[in-house]
């Protein structure tokens, strides 16, 4: 199951000490699909890395649940996102060196020796949902975008988190490929339940949510 | 307090060698066992590191050389100065003393023990005569050199003074008469051989001068490890007789050969080798021929001077070496920092999927950690191999058996610079966390 989010007066300050974010209001109900749109530059990507705890706040609040993400350090927020945050990214962010099945498993390696196990059969059975269960043991380099995306699903989900972060997940593929997955990330998280938040610029994405917002100069937009 | 330090101190004296060397390789590489096991608890960080060097494969490969030679260097140094002087005390471990004209004691050194060719003035008969017959001397044998036959030095000098080299001959027998020869392990005759020494040595060698005065080869020393693996031992009679002068026995003994010598007819030879009845007495013949008219001295003590300024080269050449794995590691750290930069978006990427920082900084360090500990397994196996290499070519030079082998103190060296470097390490490691998340994952 997801995690609600409730997020009240949040407020987020670039490097110069700039408010880069300003919202008010924020809630959406567990396992709800929300697709932020806006212009370049207009504070989603800024939204979302403070949704993960990337992006401290400078005032307000951000819940997950009972969790205030403002108010825990670094560490704490690092565990709350192994615990409870898959991140996808736009240019897949992946090991090239490495085996699809090594990067979908990659929270493995620093996950508690009783997670280990679900987190590398959760890739390898997210990796086969996808359609790469055959190639599970190529290293990605050889991979096609779409497939390569499809791998960084994999990672997000396979340790099960409540809570799917997306930033410009079709912004690198085709349209072909974008529509698939498009179609598997709306899929997977309404068969898990889990709350997902899309930063996009593709009307294909939006189409799939339960909810599109948009963010203006760092401002809630409707 | 005291007690206890007494304790550790009784404790440590009573350990063997070995246990020694061990605890201080140990103490020596527990800084960087204690980092490593702190860092890599409980996380599984060698698929990261493994793809982050394969990543940059070819720039990891130069920080792995530049640390290999650096601690082949080192390795190699201290391998290559004990393996000269020891090969160099084996040498000269059948000569207790040495009794020569007054002169330079390492001349005569390098003239009696290691047979370079050195001009030197000669003792008389009677002095001679004085050694030999002294109640604490069992063997007193006159070296009279200054031929040679092809490379090999041919030293005048008695059957006894073989039987004391070489013991049991390897082939054939002592020589019993003037015209006789034994020969040594490496010299490149046969037995029956015969031939006709050439005066002086090198190119400068008058190789007519004693034609007529030949010698035929009839026994051939066991290998000894030192330059007389290269030498013609012959009656050192015949020596004199080639050079017209007398045969060191009274007239109707000409062709007697051996002690005991007529000191009237002994026309002088420029050392003589001592053997004492015990080791106290070589002390005691020390200082009665340590006069005006003779220097009497222990090669032995003469090559610990020898290696106590070998040692003080040693210890300047280490300190070079030591700066040298400085300077490389100072350089290997700054790459490894620019290479982390390199990394900067993976590592972001890692803490962005919420990677403690512990593992981070895990992955960082082991990649370093790694980077280093090939760099200096490779570095020892250089500096053996170098060592191997160079000892063959100073026993092919010198014929003293130059030993290359790997001891405690090369394994002491790199397991200091090993446990520095990753000490060191952590810098780059604690520098890769204070990196900005988000800007580094949208470089």
């Amino acid at each position: 199951m997801g995690l609600p989010l409730a997020i009240s007066d949040l407020q987020v300050h670039g490097d110069d000490r700039r408010p880069i974010l300003r919202i008010e209001a924020l809630e959406i109900p567990s396992g709800c699909r929300l697709g932020i749109r806006g212009p370049s530059g207009a504070g989603k990507s800024t939204l979302l890395m403070a949704l993960a705890g990337l992006a401290p706040a400078s005032s307000g609040t951000i819940f997950w649940g009972d969790t205030d993400l403002s108010q825990m350090s670094e560490a704490e927020r690092a565990r709350f996102r192994r615990r409870h945050v898959g991140m996808i990214f736009q240019d897949f962010l992946l090991f090239e060196e490495l085996t699809a099945l090594a990067n979908a498993s990659l929270a493995a390696a620093y996950a508690d020796a009783d997670r280990r196990k679900q987190i590398r059969e959760g890739a390898a059975a997210m990796l086969d949902h996808l359609g790469l269960g055959a190639h599970a043991s190529r290293s990605v380099a050889s991979f096609s975008g779409g497939e390569r995306q499809r791998v960084a699903i994999a990672r997000a989900l396979a340790a099960d988190p409540p809570v799917l972060l997306a930033d410009e997940p079709t912004a690198s593929l085709d349209r072909a490929s974008a529509d698939r997955l498009i179609d598997d990330l709306a899929a997977l998280a309404a068969q898990k339940g889990t709350t997902l938040v899309v930063v996009s610029h593709d009307p294909a994405m939006y189409a799939r949510m339960d909810r599109v917002v948009g963010i203006v100069d760092g401002r809630l937009v409707e | 307090m005291m007690q206890m330090a007494e304790f550790m101190q009784d404790y440590w004296v009573g350990l063997s060698a070995t246990s020694q060397d061990i605890a201080r390789l140990v103490a020596l590489l527990l800084p960087a066992m204690l980092v490593g096991i702190a860092a890599t608890r409980r996380y599984r960080p060698f698929g990261m590191i493994g793809a982050m060097i394969w990543r940059f494969r070819w720039t990891n490969a130069l920080f792995v050389a530049l640390i290999a030679v650096s601690v082949g260097l080192g390795v190699g140094l201290i391998a290559q100065e004990r393996g000269l002087r020891q090969g160099s005390a084996h040498a000269a471990a059948k000569f207790d003393l040495i009794v020569s004209a007054p002169g330079s004691e390492i001349e005569m050194l390098l003239a009696a023990v290691f047979l370079q060719p050195t001009d030197a003035p000669l003792i008389e008969g009677e002095t001679y005569d004085r050694i030999a017959h002294h109640d604490n001397v069992v063997l007193a044998a006159p070296l009279a050199y200054g031929d040679s036959y092809r490379a090999a030095p041919v030293i005048g000098t008695t059957a006894g003074f073989v039987e004391h080299l070489s013991g049991t001959l390897a082939q054939g027998r002592p020589f019993s008469a003037h015209g006789e020869a034994v020969i040594g392990a490496r010299v490149d005759l046969k037995l029956g051989d015969s031939f006709v020494p050439a005066h002086g040595h090198g190119d400068g060698a008058d190789h007519d001068a004693h034609a007529g005065h030949g010698y035929t080869v009839v026994g051939r020393m066991a290998r000894s490890g030192s330059p007389w693996d290269r030498a013609i031992l012959v009656p050192v009679e015949a020596v004199w007789e080639v050079h017209g002068l007398a045969s060191g026995h009274a007239p109707g003994h000409e062709e007697d050969i051996g002690p005991p010598f007529d000191p009237a007819y002994f026309p002088g030879t420029p050392a003589v080798l001592v053997r004492a009845t015990a080791l106290w007495a070589n002390y005691a013949l020390h200082s009665e021929f340590t006069t005006e008219r003779t220097m009497a001295f222990f090669p032995g003590a003469v090559l610990a001077r020898l290696h106590s300024l070998l040692g003080d080269v040693r210890q300047a050449m280490s300190v070079m070496a030591m700066l040298t794995q400085l300077l490389v590691t100072a350089g290997v750290l700054t790459g490894l920092v620019i290479v982390t930069r390199l990394y900067a978006r993976r590592l972001a990427l890692m803490r962005a999927l919420g990677a403690p920082a512990r593992f981070v900084f895990a992955v960082v360090w082991g990649y370093a950690a790694i980077l280093i500990g090939i760099g200096s397994a490779i570095g020892v196996t250089i500096g053996f191999a170098a060592t191997r290499i160079i000892s063959a070519i100073v026993t092919a030079r010198t014929d003293i058996d130059v030993h290359a082998s790997l001891d405690w103190p090369e394994f002491h060296l790199v397991a200091g610079f090993v446990s520095l470097t990753l000490l060191l390490a952590l810098l780059p490691a604690f520098a890769a966390l204070r990196r900005p998340v988000i800007a580094d994952l949208r470089t």
